[in-house]
């Protein structure tokens, strides 16, 4: 006889004294499998409010001005939001995935989950493509790799010397191949080293006024790698054409007078040199017996101190050039620079495509969280891809659907972290 | 199969909603996308709570129709509900506490950050200095 069933599945008891059979209850009214996945998934809701908490903190508690904008380190806004869709759509994807396998339509669910990874994959290819980006701007974490400064100081100016140094000498090396291409770069590179850095040693070595030092190292960081519009620097450096161009006015017809001075000078001298030689030659013909020369005559004498007096005026010419050159040189290679470099919109190291140290406040702190969050995030899209590779071969028929569930819900945890950091991190 | 056709019409129904739902979500990222390139960023703090905002609708409609939490039984409370707890509480506890305490730092502690970007003196190029007080990354 079969046993009755009732509507709670467990069968009567019977009337014959036997012992009532032990039927197994569930606690929820669902599996055990998901009862784990969504305690794991509240482990992970914690985990990532943490890495977010932490943002947070560091965001919007750094001062005003001192965190970078998306911008300024370089994250590209469509590229987060077309990762978003990407996202979207593969959590649609496996939604589908799951409904197919839960009515038996094998082939589809197995299609829905390729779909899926493949969805995934994109998204990691951009983010790879993200972070390589990252690299090659030198947005690390932390020193040495990290080109980021906080602030516009010497440390920064010295850092940024010794890397250009490295970098002129590696060209040098390089453009032993001599392409026109390379030539212009390393003149611009001589040009950064003497108009830009050795100016700005200067002015901030020889300046007693600390707001303009301040002055000439924030034109400098602004010229390498300018953060926002900043009409307090470009008013600076404008007004410092203006009066370099001054003294280069001045400056310019001294050097020229002394130069026709000195040329005058050497016209003389190489005048009275051929006279004395003529002097001495004549007097060498008047040979006696014993073989000896009359002593020198009084022009001779007097032309050869003639000659001294003008060998030592030259000389005092020359030095004197040399003084006004020491002035005029850098002031015309800062009014070069100023004319060569004022005008790039995003600033001598993106326009060379350099690799040199910038100001970035915050730019350390800014990478730490990026690649700490993000990573974290990447990692859990790779395990998801492993769990679907692993799954792609099986049988995806109804016996597997509670499986596709708890992956599912996996995956859609994912992507409410990223709908969570799309903003944080792009838009913010 | 007759006995699938209650079944399948549930299934398509249920499809139109997960279609629906994902409409929704793309055109909530267009809109925060939106958001992050329109005047609201003028006031940024009202610029992030409508992109938070919207993304906490997101990761709801998620939740309820992606994850099935609308369709499951009571238990689901027992999960939101200490969770958007957890989630006010973080939000409430650390932003006034911690995310603000900069917008009353004194000069002193301000000197310890890293430089603000914005500079309001404008020193004359080769004038007398007309600031003598040496503060660093001040703010007027």
């Amino acid at each position: 006889m079969e046993p009755m069933v009732n509507s709670q599945g467990n069968s009567e008891p019977d009337h014959d004294g036997h012992a009532v059979p032990l039927v197994y209850q569930r606690a929820l009214p669902m599996s055990p499998g998901k009862v784990a996945i969504w305690l794991f998934l509240s482990t992970e809701i914690m985990f990532f409010t943490a890495l977010i908490g932490t943002y947070i903190v560091l965001r919007f508690g750094a001062p005003e001005g001192t965190w970078p904008t998306p911008a300024q380190v370089g994250v590209v806004e469509w590229l987060g939001a077309l990762n978003t869709f990407v996202l979207i759509c593969s959590s649609m994807t496996i939604v589908f995935a799951y409904e197919a396998a839960k009515s038996d339509r094998v082939r589809a669910a197995r299609g829905w989950l390729v779909a899926t990874t493949l969805l995934g994959l994109v998204f990691l290819g951009i983010k790879g493509f993200e972070y390589k980006s990252k690299y090659t701007h030198g947005i690390y974490p932390r020193f040495p790799r990290s080109l980021m400064h906080d602030r516009a100081d010497l440390y920064f100016v010295s850092n940024f010397s010794s890397h250009l140094k490295q970098r002129i000498s590696d060209e040098e090396n390089f453009s032993a191949r001599s392409s026109e291409q390379a030539a212009t770069l390393l003149e611009n590179l001589y040009l950064i080293q003497s108009g830009l850095v050795n100016w700005t040693e200067k002015k901030v070595g020889m300046s007693d006024d600390p707001n303009m030092k301040r002055m000439a190292l924030e034109a400098f960081a602004h010229q390498v790698h300018p953060l926002s519009k900043r009409p307090d620097i470009e008013k600076y450096l404008a007004d410092e054409e203006t009066e370099l161009r001054q003294e280069q006015q001045r400056l310019l017809p001294e050097q020229e007078q002394l130069e026709s001075k000195l040329a005058s000078a050497q016209q003389q001298m190489s005048a009275l040199a051929d006279e004395i030689a003529q002097l001495e030659s004549d007097r060498k013909s008047q040979v006696d017996d014993d073989g000896n020369f009359p002593a020198a005559g009084e022009l001779e004498r007097q032309r050869k101190g003639e000659l001294e007096s003008a060998e030592q005026g030259a000389k005092e010419t020359t030095q004197l050039i040399s003084e006004v050159n020491q002035t005029l040189n850098p002031i015309q290679q800062r009014l070069e620079a100023h004319s060569a470099f004022n005008q790039l919109e995003h600033g001598i190291n993106e326009h060379f495509h350099l690799k040199l140290p910038m100001v970035i406040p915050s730019g350390n702190t800014w990478a730490n969280t990026y690649f700490l969050i993000t990573g974290f995030h990447a990692l859990h899209v790779i395990i998801g891809i492993v769990v679907f590779l692993l799954l792609i071969p099986l049988e995806l028929n109804r016996r597997r659907a509670k499986v596709m569930e708890n992956v599912g819900l996996y995956w859609h945890f994912v992507d409410i972290v990223w709908i969570f950091l799309f903003p944080m991190i792009y838009l913010f | 199969m007759q006995t699938d056709t209650p079944n399948q019409s549930k299934a398509s129904s249920q499809r139109r909603v997960f279609l629906v739902v994902f409409g929704f979500l793309v055109i909530l990222t267009g809109l925060s996308f939106w958001v992050a390139n329109s005047d609201i960023m003028e006031n940024r703090i009202l610029g992030w709570s409508v992109m938070i905002s919207i993304s906490v609708c997101k990761a709801m409609l998620v939740v309820a129709f992606f994850m099935h939490l609308w369709w499951e039984p009571s238990w689901k409370y027992a999960l939101t509900i200490p969770t958007l707890f957890m989630g006010c509480m973080l939000v409430l506890l650390l932003v006034p506490d911690i995310g603000m305490r900069t917008d009353h730092y004194p000069r002193s502690r301000q000197q310890l950050s890293p430089e603000a970007i914005t500079v309001p003196e404008v020193p004359q190029f080769n004038e007398p200095p007309t600031h003598p007080d040496p503060s660093h990354g001040a703010k007027t």
